[in-house]
C-alpha cells in the first residue's frame, strides 16, 4: 500500500522546510535509518531518516523546494511491492497527481497542493491588534520609530491595549531594526541593480537571514529584556590564560574561559538557568551555552552542553569545533537546540560595550566588549588595568533584577578572581 | 404705638438712626435758581434726549447689534444728581447707563455750564462721537467697541465704568469711593442703579458696608418702576426704595426724578453730608422709561403697562417742566427751546454721518456701519491681561541667583513678614478679609502684627465677600491703592464669583484692554481641616477657566515671597494660593531681604527625572517628592512645582523641556476632580506635544465631590503621597527592576 512521505517538523515550531536534495533515487530500496532526503531548516542542514525500509515510487517535490510541514514529498512503498497504477494510487492518497516535479519554490506559479493550501506555511505578521490592521502606537514612539526606520508593523506592544510604547520601539532599535518580512507571494528580489531605480540593491533574503528575523522579532517582542551591565577587571585573567595556553597545545580563548566563568556563575545562582515555557519555569541542572557564531551567511548560535563540567580546555576543543561547523554550514539540527543563556561577544571588532537579543527560548545573553586599558581608581591612586565590559540581557518573565545582579556579581567576582573559574 | 390682644408688654416705637426724607421743590426754589444752572440742565437733558433718539433710530435699522436701553424719560434723574459733581467725583451704572455716563461726561467737559443757544464746543462733540461708536461696538468707541451700550467708561472724566450685572457695578463704585476717603480728598463716588438692583446681594451688601466704613458712596436708585417686565410693587413689600437706607443707617432721599432741580438739590444734601466725610448716602429718584426694556417701542406694546399710564408720566417730562422755567423766568424763549432742540438732533444726524454710509446698491435711506470703523477682528484677544512692562526693572531673583542669606522658617511667618514689608515701604498696600485685624493675624496668622503697624490699613470686613471683593476691584481699578483680598476659605469664591469672574476678571479685556485691575486675593486651601464640603477646596482650577486671572501658588516660604512681591507689582489681578499644609510647615526663606520678586512664569523643577513629568503645586509638591523618593528605585520622576499656574503665565519652556525628556506627564493635584486644576493642561499639553507623549497625560486627583467632615472619608476624597505613589507605578513607566 503506497504511503505519502511528509515534511517532518525539523525544528521545534517551524512551519516550513527546504527540501535540499534526495538522497535516494526514485525506485532504489533503502533501508531503515537510510537517509532519503536532506532538510534544510533555519539553522541546519538535516538527513531525513526511514523510519522503515522501502523505496520512494514518487517524488512530489523538486529539489530546492520550500515545504509546509506536514505537506507530502514523495510516495513510498514497502521493498517489492507492485503498484500497477501509480497516478490512481496518487490521487487516492490525495496527493497530486502529476509526474512531473513540482517547481521551485522561486518560481511564482508554483501549483499548491490539496492538501497545502497556498501560503499557509507563512506566519502572519506579528501586530499589535491582529487582524484589525490597527496598529495602537504612542506618539512618541512612531516618531522615534519613523526616525529609526524600524517598521511597527513587526512590534508587539507591551503597553495598554498592546499598546506599543516608546521603550518598545527602543527595544526594537537596539535589536538592529525590524522590518516586515518579505510577501511570501512576492517574486524573488533580485541582486541586479534595476534600471530604472539605480542607487540600491534588493539582496533576497537567506533562510539563515529570514530566521534571525524572525526569531529575534519573536524574541524583542515576546520576552520584556532588562539590562545589567557589569565591568571586570581581566588582568589576571590574562595572565591564568597565558599560563594554561603555554603548557597546552589547544589554545583557550578569553572567550573560553568567559563561557567557563558563565557556567560558574550559573551553578552559584541556580534561579538564573531557566527558561520561560507558557505553563512554568523551567530550571536545569546542567549548563548549556550557546556561542554566538558569524558566519558567512548569518548568525548562528551552536550550543555547549554541560559546561559545569567541562575543563576550559575540553570547552576551547568543543568551541572551536561547532564554530568551524557553524561557519562550514555543517552543524547538525540537535546542535542548535537548548540552552539556557547565550555569549555573545565581538570584543576582537574592538567594541567597548553592546546589548545582545536574547535567543529563544534561552532567558540570557552575555554581550561582551573588548578588555581595554583603562584608568582604575584603587584605593587613592588611579591605576591602569585591563577592564573588560559586559551587558547580560535578561528576559523579565523567569527572572527578576536582583537574580541577574547577583549573577553579574558572582560572574565579575569569577573574572578578578579567576583562579575559582577553574574550581 | 402698637400693642398686642394680650397687654402686658410695653411697646414704643423705635426711630432709624438715620434720617429718610423726601425732597420736593417748590416755586421758590425755581425761582432760586441760577440761570446758567437752568440753561444748563436743559442742554444736557437736550443733548442726552437726542443722543438717545438717535441710539434707537439706529436700533431700528439694525445697526445697533446688542441691545439698545433707552434712558428716554429718566435724564432728569441724572442730570440733576451729576451736574453738582465736579470731574474728579466718579460715577458708575448699570445696562441703562447711556444718560448717567453722558450726564457726566457733560458735566466735565462743561465745569462752566452748556449754553442751550450756542453749538456744543468739540469736546463735547467728540465725546458724543466715541460714546455713539461705543455703542455701534466700533473701533473709536472708548473701548475700542468691547463694551458697547452696557459698558461705558471713561476714568478721565471720572465715569468708571457702567456695568452689564445687575448690581454688579455697586461693590465697585464703593471701591473707588473708600480710595477718594483714603487718597484724603474730599470726592465722592456715585452709583446709578435701578429698582431691579435694589434687590440683589451686591447692592444690599455694600449698602452695609460702605455704612459701615462711613464711605463717601452715594447709592443713587432710579426707580423707574418696571425691571423688564416686573413691576417693583410685585418684587418687595416696600416699593419706597428709598426706605432701605435708613436700615443700614444710611441717610436717604426720596425725589421725584422728573424734576431734575429736586434731584439736584437733594444731591447737594447728599454731597454736604458725603464730603464732611459722614459717610454714605442714598437717593431714590422716581422716573420712568417711556420705552420697553429695549428698543424703540412702549412698554405698553408688551402689555406689562398701560398706554395711560405711559401718558401720564410722558405729561411730567423733565424737559418740558425745566424748558416751562426757563421760559417762564425768561431765561430762554419759546423759540430758543426749539432751536436747542433742533440743534440737538441735527448735531446727532452730522454724527451719525461720520459713523454711517449708504448701502451700497442698498434701498432708498438704508444705512450701515462704514467698514473702516469697524475694530480689527484681530484684536479680539488683545489685552485680556496686561503686557507686563511693570515688571521692566523690578529686582527679579529666583532661589538660584538670590544672594541673600537664607534660614529655616515657618511659611506663615514669610506670608506676614513680606505683606508687612510691603506695606512699610507702599503706603497704597491694603488688606481687607473678615477677621484679619482681630485674633493676632487673622485665623491662621498671616497678617499678624500688621493691624497694630497699619491701622487703617489691615481692614477687617463684614461676611460679605461679593461687596468686600467688588471694592477691592473699585480700588484696583481706581490704581490709588493695592488692595489684598484674603479669603478665610477658598470656597468663598462662589459667594463673590460675579465680582470675581464678572467684574474684576473680565475687566481690562471688557473696557478696551488698556485699564488695569491690580488686586490681589489670597486664598486659602484647607482640606485636611475637617471643615468639610464648603471649606475644602483648591480654586485653581475654577480661576484658570477665568482669562484675566492670573494665578501664583508658592510651596515654600522664599517662593511665597518672591511670588508675593510679583503679585503685589503686577498690574493684573493675582491670585496668591496659600494652604494650611504650608502654613504650619517649614523651609527655606529669607532672613532680612523680602523685597525681589520670582520671575513671572517661570517654574521650578524640584527633582530631576527620566521616566516621568510629573506637574504639580502648591501643598502637593511636598507629597509628589516624596512619592518620588519612594518609587525612586524604579521610577525616576522629574517633579516640577508649577509656581504659576494660569495659561498666561505657565511655564511651557520647563514643561517642553521635560516632556521631551521623559515623554510621560502626570498632573498631580489635591482637590475634587470636578473643579480640578489639570484637565486645561492636560488638554493643552496633548495638542502641544503629542508627538512627543508615550501615552496620554496622567493625573492624580482627589475624588469626585468635595471633601467630607468625617476624617476617614475626607481623607478618601484628596490626594497626597499615597496618592502620587499609586499614580506614578499606573504608569508603567522606569526600569522594572
Amino acid at each position: 500500500m503506497p504511503e505519502l512521505l511528509r515534511m517532518p517538523e525539523v525544528a521545534a515550531g517551524a512551519t516550513s522546510a527546504l527540501l535540499s536534495s534526495w538522497s535516494v533515487p526514485v525506485d532504489a530500496e533503502y533501508a531503515s535509518g537510510s537517509v532519503i532526503a536532506v532538510i534544510e531548516t533555519d539553522k541546519a542542514v538535516v538527513d531525513m531518516e526511514a523510519e522503515a525500509p522501502g523505496r520512494i515510487l514518487r517524488t512530489l517535490v523538486a529539489e530546492g523546494t520550500e515545504v509546509a510541514v506536514g505537506d507530502p514529498i514523495a510516495v513510498t512503498a514497502a521493498p517489492g511491492e507492485q503498484v500497477d497504477d501509480l497516478d490512481a494510487a496518487v490521487a487516492a492518497l490525495g496527493a497530486a497527481s502529476t509526474a512531473a516535479p513540482a517547481a521551485p519554490a522561486s518560481e511564482p506559479d508554483v501549483s499548491p497542493s490539496p492538501a497545502a493550501p497556498a501560503g499557509s506555511g507563512t506566519p502572519a505578521p506579528p501586530t499589535a491588534a491582529a487582524g484589525s490592521g490597527r496598529i495602537f502606537i504612542s506618539p512618541i514612539a512612531r516618531k522615534r520609530a519613523n526616525e529609526a526606520g524600524i517598521d511597527v508593523t513587526a512590534i508587539v506592544g507591551t503597553g495598554p491595549n498592546g499598546r506599543i510604547r516608546r521603550r518598545d520601539v527602543e527595544a526594537a532599535i537596539a535589536a538592529g531594526g525590524t522590518r516586515p518580512a518579505a510577501s511570501p507571494s512576492a517574486p524573488a528580489a533580485t541582486a541586479t541593480p534595476s534600471a530604472t531605480e539605480p542607487g540600491f540593491v534588493d539582496i533576497p533574503h537567506t533562510r539563515l537571514r529570514r530566521a534571525i528575523a524572525t526569531r529575534l522579532t519573536e524574541s524583542v517582542t515576546t520576552a520584556p529584556h532588562f539590562y545589567v551591565k557589569g565591568s571586570a577587571r581581566v588582568d589576571r585573567l590574562m595572565e591564568l590564560r597565558a599560563e594554561i595556553n603555554a603548557g597546552e597545545d589547544v589554545k583557550v580563548s578569553v572567550n573560553d574561559l568567559l563561557v567557563k566563568a558563565m557556567a560558574r556563575a550559573h551553578s552559584l545562582v541556580p534561579a538564573m538557568n531557566v527558561i520561560w515555557t507558557e505553563d512554568h519555569v523551567r530550571q536545569f541542572s546542567g549548563v548549556d551555552i550557546a556561542i554566538a557564531v558569524a558566519t558567512d551567511t548569518g548568525l548562528v548560535t551552536p550550543v555547549l552542553r554541560g559546561v559545569e563540567a567541562l575543563s576550559v580546555t575540553q570547552i576551547a576543543r568543543a568551541s572551536r569545533d561547532l564554530a568551524e561547523r557553524a561557519r562550514s554550514g555543517q552543524l547538525r539540527q540537535h546542535e542548535l537546540e537548548g540552552g539556557t543563556t547565550s555569549i555573545s561577544n565581538l570584543g576582537m571588532y574592538g567594541t567597548e560595550e553592546f546589548t545582545a537579543i536574547i535567543n529563544p527560548p534561552h532567558s540570557s545573553i552575555l554581550a561582551v566588549g573588548a578588555a581595554r586599558p583603562e584608568p582604575v581608581v584603587v584605593g587613592d591612586s588611579i591605576v591602569p588595568a585591563t577592564v573588560l565590559r559586559v551587558i547580560l540581557s535578561v528576559d523579565h518573565r523567569p527572572v527578576d533584577g536582583a537574580i541577574a545582579a547577583q549573577w553579574m556579581r558572582e560572574f565579575t567576582v569569577l573574572l578578578e578572581s579567576p583562579g575559582r573559574i577553574l574550581a | 404705638m402698637f400693642c398686642d390682644g394680650f397687654g402686658m408688654s410695653e411697646v414704643s416705637p423705635l426711630q432709624q438712626s438715620a434720617p429718610w426724607v423726601r425732597l420736593e421743590t417748590t416755586d421758590a426754589d425755581w425761582d432760586a435758581a441760577d440761570p446758567g444752572l437752568l440753561a444748563t440742565m436743559f442742554a444736557e437733558l437736550v443733548l442726552i434726549r437726542s443722543f438717545e433718539e438717535f441710539v434707537l433710530q439706529l436700533a431700528g435699522e439694525g445697526l445697533i447689534h446688542g441691545p439698545a436701553h433707552s434712558s428716554i424719560g429718566q435724564e432728569g434723574g441724572a442730570v440733576g444728581s451729576a451736574l453738582p459733581l465736579v470731574t474728579q467725583d466718579t460715577v458708575n451704572g448699570t445696562h441703562r447707563g447711556h444718560h448717567q455716563f453722558l450726564a457726566k461726561v457733560l458735566t466735565h467737559l462743561a465745569p462752566g455750564g452748556i449754553d442751550p443757544t450756542q453749538p456744543v464746543s468739540p469736546e463735547i462733540r467728540e465725546a458724543l462721537l466715541r460714546t455713539l461708536a461705543e455703542i455701534c461696538g466700533l473701533d473709536r468707541g472708548w473701548s475700542h467697541g468691547r463694551g458697547g451700550s452696557m459698558h461705558l467708561r471713561w476714568d478721565e472724566a471720572g465715569a468708571i465704568g457702567t456695568n452689564a450685572i445687575v448690581g454688579g457695578g455697586v461693590p465697585l463704585a464703593a471701591g473707588s469711593a473708600w480710595a477718594h476717603r483714603h487718597a484724603g480728598t474730599d470726592n465722592v463716588a456715585v452709583t446709578y442703579f435701578g429698582d431691579g438692583a435694589s434687590n440683589i446681594g451686591s447692592t444690599l451688601e455694600t449698602f452695609n458696608l460702605a455704612a459701615a466704613w462711613r464711605l463717601p458712596l452715594c447709592f443713587f436708585i432710579e426707580n423707574n418702576r418696571y425691571a423688564v417686565s416686573t413691576n417693583v410693587s410685585e418684587v418687595t413689600a416696600e416699593d419706597r426704595l428709598s426706605a432701605r437706607g435708613p436700615g443700614f443707617g444710611i441717610p436717604s432721599w426720596q425725589v421725584d426724578g422728573m424734576d431734575p432741580l429736586a434731584v439736584y438739590l437733594a444731591m447737594q444734601q447728599a454731597l454736604e453730608y458725603m464730603r464732611a466725610g459722614k459717610g454714605a448716602t442714598l437717593i431714590e429718584a422716581d422716573v420712568y422709561r417711556y420705552f420697553h426694556q429695549n428698543g424703540p417701542f412702549p412698554g405698553s406694546a408688551f402689555r406689562y403697562r398701560t398706554k395711560e399710564e405711559e401718558a401720564q408720566w410722558r405729561a411730567r417730562d423733565p424737559i418740558d417742566r425745566v424748558a416751562g422755567h426757563l421760559v417762564r423766568r425768561g431765561i430762554l424763549s419759546e423759540d430758543a427751546i426749539t432751536e436747542a432742540i433742533d440743534r440737538s438732533r441735527a448735531l446727532m444726524a452730522e454724527i451719525g454721518e461720520v459713523l454711517l454710509e449708504p448701502v451700497p446698491d442698498g434701498k432708498p435711506g438704508e444705512r450701515r456701519i462704514r467698514p473702516s470703523e469697524w475694530p480689527d477682528p484681530g484684536f479680539v484677544d488683545t489685552g485680556i491681561r496686561g503686557d507686563l512692562s511693570e515688571f521692566d526693572g523690578v529686582r527679579t531673583v529666583d532661589r538660584d541667583t538670590f544672594t541673600g542669606a537664607v534660614q529655616e522658617m515657618k511659611f506663615i511667618d514669610a506670608v506676614a513678614a513680606v505683606m508687612g514689608r510691603r506695606m512699610e515701604l507702599d503706603s497704597s498696600v491694603v488688606v481687607l478679609g473678615e477677621d484679619i485685624h482681630r485674633l493676632s493675624g487673622g485665623t491662621n496668622g498671616a497678617t499678624k502684627g500688621l493691624k497694630d503697624a497699619h491701622p487703617d490699613r489691615i481692614l477687617g470686613t463684614p461676611i460679605s465677600e461679593n461687596a468686600f471683593t467688588g471694592l477691592a476691584g473699585g480700588m484696583a481699578m481706581d490704581g490709588r491703592f493695592r488692595p489684598v483680598v484674603e479669603f478665610m476659605y477658598a470656597d468663598f469664591m462662589w459667594v463673590a464669583a460675579d465680582q470675581l469672574f464678572n467684574q474684576i476678571g473680565k475687566a481690562r479685556h471688557m473696557f478696551g484692554g488698556d485699564h488695569p485691575v491690580p488686586v490681589v486675593l489670597r486664598s486659602k486651601v484647607a482640606m485636611g481641616t475637617g471643615y468639610g464640603s464648603q471649606h475644602s477646596m483648591d480654586p485653581a482650577g475654577v480661576f484658570s477657566t477665568s482669562a484675566g486671572w492670573r494665578i501664583v501658588a508658592p510651596s515654600t516660604p522664599f517662593d511665597y515671597v518672591g511670588l508675593m512681591n510679583a503679585a503685589l507689582t503686577c498690574q493684573d489681578p493675582v491670585l496668591v494660593l496659600e494652604h494650611v499644609d504650608l502654613y504650619a510647615s517649614s523651609g527655606e526663606g529669607p532672613v532680612d531681604d523680602y523685597d525681589y520678586c520670582l520671575p513671572v512664569g517661570k517654574a521650578a523643577v524640584r527633582r530631576q527625572g527620566a521616566d516621568v513629568t510629573v506637574l504639580t503645586y502648591l501643598a502637593m509638591t511636598s507629597y509628589v517628592l516624596e512619592a518620588a523618593e519612594q518609587v525612586a528605585d524604579h521610577i525616576d520622576a522629574e517633579v516640577i512645582d508649577l509656581r504659576w499656574l494660569d495659561r498666561a503665565s505657565i511655564d511651557w519652556d520647563t514643561i517642553e523641556a521635560s516632556i521631551r525628556k521623559t515623554n510621560n506627564v502626570l498632573i498631580a493635584e489635591q482637590g475634587a476632580l470636578g473643579t480640578g486644576y489639570g484637565g486645561w493642561l492636560a488638554d493643552e499639553i496633548q495638542r502641544r506635544y503629542f508627538d512627543w507623549l508615550d501615552q496620554p497625560v496622567q493625573r492624580v486627583t482627589g475624588g469626585m465631590a468635595s471633601p467630607s467632615i468625617s476624617k476617614v472619608l475626607e481623607r478618601a476624597a484628596f490626594a497626597r503621597a499615597e496618592e502620587a505613589v499609586a499614580g506614578l507605578e499606573a504608569m508603567g513607566v522606569g526600569t522594572d527592576a
